[in-house]
């Protein structure tokens, strides 16, 4: 009996030494093509900030409505671009990386999977990214609007609103990546609706007072304020 | 009509008759009929120290097709010339654009000065256009500044930011940066004219960059700002946003420059109407108030925290306490100006995130005014210009290490 438990474990041994071994070389190239990407991903983005630069990128764009600068205020639109173009060449080595891996190890199933869902990812991260950027814009924009409105729920409507975008945001996500489907649909529903309601309920009974103040000192002031007859700020 | 072939129809009329001694450009439509009679009537009674062989022509912005109509007899020529692309938004940014497209003119047309007037005509009177022409005729300097004639609490935006930034950093004390109306000379014009600037046109600013003489001159003229019907913070965006990109434009000019130094001032200035009503300073104080209860985070992104912290005290103060140091004032509009270089956060945002300061300073300046004398008024400006020049070097820290140097 000790020797066939002996054998068994020696054939799953081999097997599993075996697979190893046949997956190695997929793995090998994987990362030669990723390396060989990334090192290109970086003479692309240098290249790219060069050009952009000496044809004076960021005062081209920082001028007029398309004001890129408006929606990424961290990044200069050169930086912006130069990130793109780096993040876009390290995603094409992966890929490259994954289509050598599955002509290296003889494993096709395993790149058709990741393949047919790339895509999806891709579109997905792509939304996760345009709507937290949105979802904080527009949470201060609402933000400092409010607040120069003399609104005493500024932060409230604020947070509320980068909820109701965030929330958004993940169900399309979700949806795009079609993961759980009829939950998701139901869930954000659910979660769409909660809060809304919450806020209803927030102004309407817990800060009921709060609002009617505000809204009586709206109501009490005079189209003109006095002050700005002789008050003028320009 | 293209400004090419104005300056070619301007060249012949001129080569047929005698040079350009003035040029008076109007920033704004108007009716030429009305205009030619008062500017025929403002020369006229002036009297300018202009050539008897010098003519003097009048800038309009024309109507589609029109072209040059000379003069005849006392009435001068009339040029349409051309407004200056602009890519900027509001409407000072049209009547900078305009006062662009007369300064070209009056440089292709070589005139000897040249006297920008603003779009409701007012400063196109005798008394006003002899105190800008005359010392720019004189050659007495390249470039004439008005100091209208304001009430104690009109003009905030300027004695809050335009004027203590501008002189502090440029080292010219003019009391109006941005104006509707000034003077300039031929070289003048022909530096600045030639410029391909889109942004706002700061007249005082450009002069400082080219090392010109400026001069001011006290206006009794009071004019409808262009600016009237917008709210506070698209005034701020309009005007502050633009000064701070000149201040990021020239930033190799301004750090090099030490001390303000005094401009010549000619004319008298006109009486201050004291006016009996009190302002309101409480709904100023609350909007200060309910921002730094609310808008922390956004000012914690530009302002270092020994700022916030004396933010903090400000908020907590009772209205008859109410008091923004000078020195706060100073440094916040600094941060505010390093922000919109940095673009900490969006520069829609940032000017959002100012306009409540801008309100609390104003609550305290108010404060602070409404007990003094005119006299008082001015000598307060005064300490509040020197407040930015003496925190001057905090910006220029904070601009060349923004990272390192944050107290």
């Amino acid at each position: 009996m000790w020797n066939q438990v002996g054998q068994s474990l020696q054939q799953s041994m081999e097997r599993v030494v075996d697979k190893v071994a046949m997956l190695l070389p997929g793995v090998f190239a994987f990362i030669v093509a990723a390396l060989i990407f990334l090192v290109i991903a970086w003479a692309a983005a240098w290249v790219t900030r060069r050009v952009l630069m000496a044809t004076h990128f960021d005062e081209r764009m920082t001028r007029g409505a398309s004001k890129i600068a408006e929606w990424t205020p961290t990044y200069t639109p050169t930086r912006l671009a130069t990130r793109v173009v780096f993040w876009l060449f390290v995603l094409i080595g992966l890929l490259v990386g994954i289509s050598a891996f599955a002509a290296g190890s003889s494993e096709p199933a395993v790149s058709d999977a990741i393949f047919g869902y790339v895509p999806r990812i891709v579109g997905a991260t792509l939304l996760l990214v345009v709507g937290n950027i949105l979802a904080r814009f527009v949470s201060r924009s609402v933000l400092v609007t409010a607040v120069n409105m003399n609104l005493d729920y500024a932060r409230l409507l604020s947070i509320g609103v980068k909820w109701l975008v965030l929330v958004l945001t993940w169900a399309m996500v979700l949806d795009h990546l079609a993961l759980g489907k009829g939950i998701v649909d139901m869930a954000f529903g659910i979660l769409f609706g909660g809060i809304v309601l919450a806020l209803s309920l927030a102004v309407g009974l817990g800060s009921r007072d709060l609002v009617s103040r505000s809204l009586e000192r709206e109501a009490a002031k005079p189209v003109e304020m006095p002050p700005s007859d002789k008050l003028r700020h320009f | 009509m293209p400004a090419t072939d104005v300056a070619a129809g301007t060249k012949m009329t001129t080569e047929q008759n005698s040079a350009i001694e003035l040029l008076i450009g109007v920033t704004g439509d108007v009716n030429p009929v009305d205009l030619r009679s008062r500017a025929a009537a403002a020369v006229a009674q002036s009297s300018l120290p202009v050539r008897a062989s010098g003519q003097v022509v009048v800038a309009w912005p024309g109507v589609e097709g029109a072209g040059v109509e000379s003069g005849n007899g006392s009435a001068p020529t009339l040029i349409p010339y051309r407004p200056a692309a602009t890519n900027e938004a509001g409407p000072w940014a049209q009547i900078s654009a305009a006062q662009r497209g007369i300064l070209t003119l009056a440089a292709e047309v070589k005139a000897a000065a040249c006297i920008v007037i603003g779009p409701d005509l007012k400063a196109l009177r005798a008394d006003t256009v002899h105190a800008l022409g005359a010392p720019v005729l004189d050659r007495q300097c390249d470039l004439v500044m008005p100091i209208y004639a304001l009430e104690r609490y009109e003009g905030l935006v300027n004695t809050a930011i335009l004027m203590p930034l501008a002189r502090a950093l440029y080292c010219k004390r003019v009391q109006m940066p941005l104006a509707l109306d000034f003077a300039a000379s031929a070289s003048y014009a022909e530096r600045i004219g030639a410029k391909a600037n889109r942004g706002l046109l700061w007249p005082a600013i450009a002069a400082a960059q080219e090392t010109m003489q400026v001069g001011q001159v006290h206006l009794p003229v009071r004019h409808q700002t262009p600016m009237e019907g917008l709210d506070l913070t698209a005034v701020l965006t309009q005007i502050v946003g633009a000064l701070f990109l000149e201040v990021e434009r020239t930033a190799a000019t301004w750090q090099r420059g030490r001390s303000a130094q005094p401009t010549p001032v000619w004319g008298q200035p006109a009486q201050m109407h004291e006016s009996e009503e009190t302002i309101e300073v409480r709904p100023m104080i609350e909007s200060f108030q309910l921002a730094s209860r609310n808008l922390d985070e956004l000012w914690q992104l530009v302002l270092p925290p020994v700022t916030l912290l004396e933010l903090r005290h400000l908020a907590r103060c009772e209205p008859e306490q109410f008091k923004m140091a000078d020195r706060i004032w100073a440094r916040i509009v600094y941060d505010f100006a390093l922000a919109h270089r940095l673009r900490s956060i969006s520069r829609v945002h940032l000017m959002g995130a100012l306009t409540p300061l801008y309100l609390g300073w104003v609550a305290s300046y108010v404060q602070e005014a409404s007990m003094m004398t005119a006299e008082q008024v001015v000598q307060r400006q005064e300490q509040l210009a020197r407040a930015f020049e003496e925190n001057k070097p905090y910006l220029v820290s904070r601009w060349r290490w923004p990272d390192r140097f944050n107290p």
